[in-house]
């Protein structure tokens, strides 16, 4: 049973989850003057789903993240990704040129406000859908086979 | 302050040389996972240590030398680096524990 685990793994797993789960959304945040962006935060963010599954079993795992959560998360990102690239088109520039969303007459500053939301943006499309797909790679990965346990045993 | 990162550097290294034998040769799993985690946990402080040296060579682009601000990016590198570290041994440790009882079953059933 997954319950036969240390003590020790188990309170530092609970304790370490939102904390992964927080440097995922700084490293998505600091994707333009740092190490990061939308892939690698959301890789870090899913790793964050694994180890909750690691060290509570399957089940716990995806209850944190039911199937129909994250088959419904990962298109989201890429229309979220998709739907912004086509407003800067609405908006009379091309796709995703962000300085476009700010408006037709709008100041420098605004221009470059509104290309630091639209990247922001498309970013965090990114990281949805990858968040999503990790979490589906690996539970597809560890789902248990009929005659034996799995993560569970 | 080049001097003593790049000792720290080399001493990290040494330490990295002693127990990789460890990792190599066994002669349990268990001995393996712990010098590979040993490994892993050097491999943070020589990731930050390289981001001071880089730093103070100014070999990051566009940065002038000395500008400590920037190795700030290698710290991101390696807290990433340590959560991943973490999870893997978990990981690696459910693998061998989940093996080791499998294969008392198999063999507590044949016999």
């Amino acid at each position: 049973m997954s319950d036969a685990q240390s003590p020790v793994i188990r309170y530092v797993a609970r304790r370490a989850v939102p904390f992964i789960q927080l440097y995922a959304l700084y490293v998505l945040g600091h994707g333009e003057d740092g190490p990061g962006g939308g892939f690698q935060g959301g890789v870090i963010f899913a790793s964050s789903i694994v180890l909750l599954a690691l060290v509570f079993g399957y089940g716990a795992g995806r209850k944190a993240c039911p199937e129909r959560i994250s088959d419904f998360i990962s298109p989201l990102g890429c229309l979220v990704y998709a739907s912004i690239g086509l407003l800067c088109l609405l908006m009379g520039g091309m796709f995703l040129e962000y300085a476009r969303l700010a408006g037709p007459d709008a100041s420098d500053h605004a221009k470059h406000a509104a290309h630091h939301f639209g990247l922001i943006g498309i970013e965090a499309g990114v990281m949805l859908t990858v968040t999503a797909s990790m979490v589906t790679l690996f539970f597809e990965m560890a789902r248990p086979a009929p005659d034996e346990g799995g993560l569970d045993e | 302050m080049h001097d003593v990162h790049v000792a720290a550097l080399v001493a990290i290294l040494i330490g990295v040389l002693t127990v990789l034998p460890r990792a190599i040769r066994g002669p349990t799993m268990l001995d393996r996972i712990l010098a590979v985690n040993v490994i892993g946990t050097k491999t943070i402080v020589l990731v930050a240590l390289v981001g001071f040296l880089g730093v103070e060579h100014g070999i990051l682009e566009g940065a002038p030398a000395n500008d400590y601000e920037r190795a700030g990016f290698f710290l991101d590198i390696a807290l990433a680096y340590s959560l991943i570290n973490f999870i893997a041994t978990i990981a690696v440790l459910r693998y061998v524990e989940t093996r080791a009882r499998r294969k008392a079953a198999v063999e507590g059933g044949g016999a």
